[in-house]
């Protein structure tokens, strides 16, 4: 009872009392305002002050993360909360916001796991069904890599349209009840995610893991998962060809792997913000309390924060991977492979 | 378990009162909850709850307006008010609304309880179905609504192909690419069901009302028990009417009036020597078995497949999606919270609201006497506060502007709004299903699947069956 007539209060008396705003740029239910509102909810203890939601969707979550830019940045009181797809669509999509134009207050550098089938050889002659869509560009791409070596980017779109079936069109959870079902050869999830949904099925011996991207590291460099060691994509690449991973699609898949995944959850404000230095502070503080730090990883694994000048430190070497090869070699995969729009923005190498 | 009662309680009073509202009902009233919802999104199986004694109130609560004023609260209550109406004139009012309440009440209980305290046991369907059968399964809900809901066919078909079109507004899922958005970016993202819902049902639905004219009964005399025990001597009646509607909901995309009408249809079939129309009690208890059974059933598909088993049934299934609720997905099926908070508030709400409405039969009968124009603007605001929900700027007035002038255009050329809504609401599953099927499966590995082909075969049945049939109702 006390819950709800804390919630019926807030609800009658925040848009009064409310100190920040956090903009999500989806509706709410989706997997980054949950995060948010976890966020939210931990990050008041700890700064003293109100955070209302103010939710900005629309479509690919473009819109919320243009206005922040246009507009709302301007206002000290605003954090805006941007996910991996943001990530995604700034290297090949028409989009107002830019990074460098922010400071970071936190962000969750994080890694996506695979799995496929146990029935199932990746490497095999049948191609490897997979659900796809714009958010698994970077799965796509280390399919791709795995199953073909390394080739030239023309090759590769050959390659990637004998060895892998692009099933598009499914959203989440009929992904993960096709691939329960035995429909999908292969299947992807966050780790947190992954842990719920695909580990049963591992456990049960009906699929097996198959790789993950890495977690990036300062130093532009992507190192092993501790959750899930061994199956690093470049690892598995060099058991399985003796080589590294050398060719234009792998910087390519290098650019959009860290784009979505360094990226995956971040809290920015505008540059200049003279709250920043307070909301880091009170980031801190969130990241040492044990009991906020489960209450995130719960949503999105086991992870540490990136806080402050680290981000920043983090979007500097993000930067590192955009070259106009890379960029060019990823618009022409997503058109030609995936069949998906992408446009090449010259800017961003500038 | 405090917090649990009180979202029980809040529900049970916003849906009795959206029920007894003229011309609102639970379409309406699930419709005006998407600016609230998010506030559930901290605790969302207190929506859950919330949202589910909504349901079961307001189909109780719809059937006196339509036995006290002639105008049904919602159209499943209407074939209640043909002879429920005429009751309440001679002064039976509460012999009418007391044998009504036992009805649903029995029937919501019975149903209920076979429907959400079986569901876990259900939900072994999500892994026998695959791609094929559902996308054959969608198949059947268009055609069940385009042909059997309707007299006028070839209005359905077009209803649902412009609600499968507007459904298509937005991102190529193949390509991203923008698609019928006219340039547009707001349209990017799809258009949203609060402008759609609102436009096609509530605002025409509550304009209706300030030009629907009542004789408002009141209650000469204090018959609730005999009605109790009317329900008793037409057990059988209100058993056959709840079966009715038990497997209309069953049934993908068809509910509501359908289920009502074939069930006073069977009540007058079953009493050939009887009149109705008049102030048959018959008339009364037949269609009201089966409103309650309906709702209860009609979730099986909306939870399990995704496929909503009538036009509340797809406004339901949006507003669960703002809790973080997908439904037909194995989240769902594993989540016995999900399931056992559906239960409470169901169950909860139907036992509830009977004791109201049994106890509080003479006041709740003088909200009906309140005049109209009093709710409309409260529930025009209410209606309009949520289809801005979406950006919060003009563009969702647009929105709510066009489909308000597309809702009132269906209603008077008969266009069935239901089919719309329902092939807008199955347009994304359409395709989606169709991109699966077409890239997973050949011709060859199809053929050998038994329900996939039972499926289809069923769609062609009803195609030919269609063509068939004379003496159709509109249920449009």
């Amino acid at each position: 009872m006390r819950k709800l007539l804390t919630a019926l209060f807030i609800f009658a008396a925040t848009p009064a009392v409310a100190d920040y705003t956090m903009v999500i740029p989806q509706k709410p239910g989706g997997g980054t305002s949950q995060w948010a509102q976890i966020v939210a909810t931990e990050l008041e203890k700890y700064l003293g002050e109100k955070i209302i939601l103010k939710h900005i969707p629309g479509a690919r979550e473009i819109p919320g993360f243009n206005k922040f830019h246009n507009e709302l940045r301007f206002d000290d009181k605003t954090i805006m909360v941007s996910n991996g797809g943001n990530g995604v669509s700034y290297l090949n999509e028409q989009v107002d916001y830019e990074y460098s134009d922010y400071e970071s207050v936190g962000l969750m550098n994080l890694n996506i796991i695979t799995a496929h089938q146990k029935i199932h050889d990746p490497y095999g002659d049948k191609p490897t069904s997979f659900s796809g869509g714009g958010g698994k560009i970077p799965e796509g791409i280390a399919m791709t890599i795995l199953k073909c070596g390394n080739m030239t980017t023309e090759n590769y779109i050959a390659c990637f349209k004998e060895k892998v079936n692009w099933i598009k069109g499914m959203k989440g959870g009929s992904r993960r009840l096709a691939f329960k079902r035995g429909e999908l050869d292969g299947t992807r999830d966050n780790p947190a995610a992954f842990k719920k949904h695909v580990q049963p099925s591992i456990d049960e011996g009906q699929a097996v893991l198959w790789f993950h991207h890495g977690i990036l590291q300062t130093d532009g460099s992507h190192a092993d998962d501790p959750n899930y060691p061994g199956i690093q994509m470049e690892n598995l690449f060099y058991d399985m060809y003796k080589e590294a991973p050398n060719s234009e699609l792998y910087d390519a898949y290098k650019l959009v792997k860290s784009f979505r995944d360094g990226l995956q959850k971040s809290l920015w404000v505008n540059k200049g913000n003279p709250n920043r230095d307070k909301l880091v502070a009170a980031m801190h503080e969130l990241a040492n309390n044990s009991e906020s730090v489960a209450a995130i990883q719960k949503k999105v694994g086991n992870y540490d924060w990136l806080i402050g000048e680290a981000g920043d430190a983090h979007v500097r070497t993000l930067k590192t991977f955009v070259t106009e090869n890379a960029l060019k070699t990823l618009v022409e995969f997503n058109k030609e492979a995936f069949g998906i729009k992408a446009i090449y923005k010259p800017e961003l190498v500038k | 378990m405090i917090e649990m009662v009180a979202a029980l309680m809040g529900g049970v009073l916003y849906g009795l009162i959206i029920g007894i509202v003229p011309s609102a009902g639970a379409t309406t009233g699930l419709i005006a909850l998407f600016g609230v919802i998010s506030y559930f999104a901290h605790e969302p199986y207190l929506g859950v709850i919330f949202l589910m004694a909504v349901v079961a109130a307001s189909t109780t609560g719809d059937s006196f307006t339509a036995i006290l004023l002639g105008i049904p609260g919602a159209n499943s209550a209407a074939a209640t008010m043909v002879d429920g109406f005429p009751l309440a004139k001679q002064g039976r009012a509460s012999y009418a609304i007391s044998a009504a309440v036992t009805t649903s009440t029995v029937n919501g209980l019975i149903w209920g309880c076979l429907v959400f305290l079986l569901f876990p046991w259900y939900t072994n369907l999500i892994m026998i179905l695959g791609i094929p059968e559902l996308w054959a399964f969608t198949m059947l809900a268009l055609a069940t609504v385009g042909f059997l809901s309707t007299k006028n066919w070839i209005r359905s078909i077009l209803a649902i192909a412009f609600g499968i079109f507007i459904g298509m507004v937005g991102t190529d899922p193949e390509t991203n690419e923008a698609r019928y958005t006219l340039g547009w970016f707001y349209l990017e993202d799809g258009i949203q069901i609060m402008a759609v819902a609102a436009g096609l049902f509530a605002i025409p639905e509550l304009t209706k009302g300030l030009f629907t004219k009542s004789q408002t009964a009141s209650i000469v005399k204090d018959e609730v028990l005999v009605g109790m025990k009317a329900v008793w001597e037409n057990r059988w009646l209100a058993m056959r009417g709840g079966f009715i509607g038990a497997f209309i909901g069953l049934l993908p995309g068809l509910g509501g009036q359908m289920a009502d009408w074939m069930a006073y249809g069977s009540a007058i079939a079953a009493n050939p020597k009887e009149e109705f129309g008049k102030g048959n009690i018959k008339g009364v208890i037949g269609p009201e078995g089966a409103n309650n059974s309906q709702k209860a059933t009609s979730m099986i598909t909306t939870v399990l497949f995704g496929i909503p088993g009538a036009k509340f049934a797809a406004i339901l299934m949006s507003l669960f999606m703002y809790l973080n609720f997908e439904m037909g997905t194995p989240v769902i099926a594993e989540d016995t919270k999900f399931f056992a908070s559906m239960t409470f508030g169901f169950l909860g709400a139907t036992v509830i609201v009977a004791i109201l409405c049994i106890v509080l039969i003479r006041p709740i009968c003088y909200i009906t006497s309140v005049p109209y124009i009093y709710y409309f603007p409260f529930l025009i605001a209410l209606v309009v506060y949520t289809s801005m929900q979406y950006t919060g700027g003009w563009e969702d007035l647009a929105m709510l502007a066009i489909f308000s002038i597309i809702g009132f255009t269906c209603k008077y050329f008969k266009f069935s709004r239901p089919a719309m809504l329902i092939g807008y609401i199955l347009a994304e599953k359409i395709e989606g299903l169709t991109l699966q099927l077409t890239g997973l499966y050949t011709l060859e590995t199809l053929i050998i699947r038994p329900i996939f082909m039972i499926l289809v075969i069923s769609i062609i049945v009803i195609f030919i069956y269609s063509f068939m049939r004379k003496g159709k109702i509109d249920y449009a």
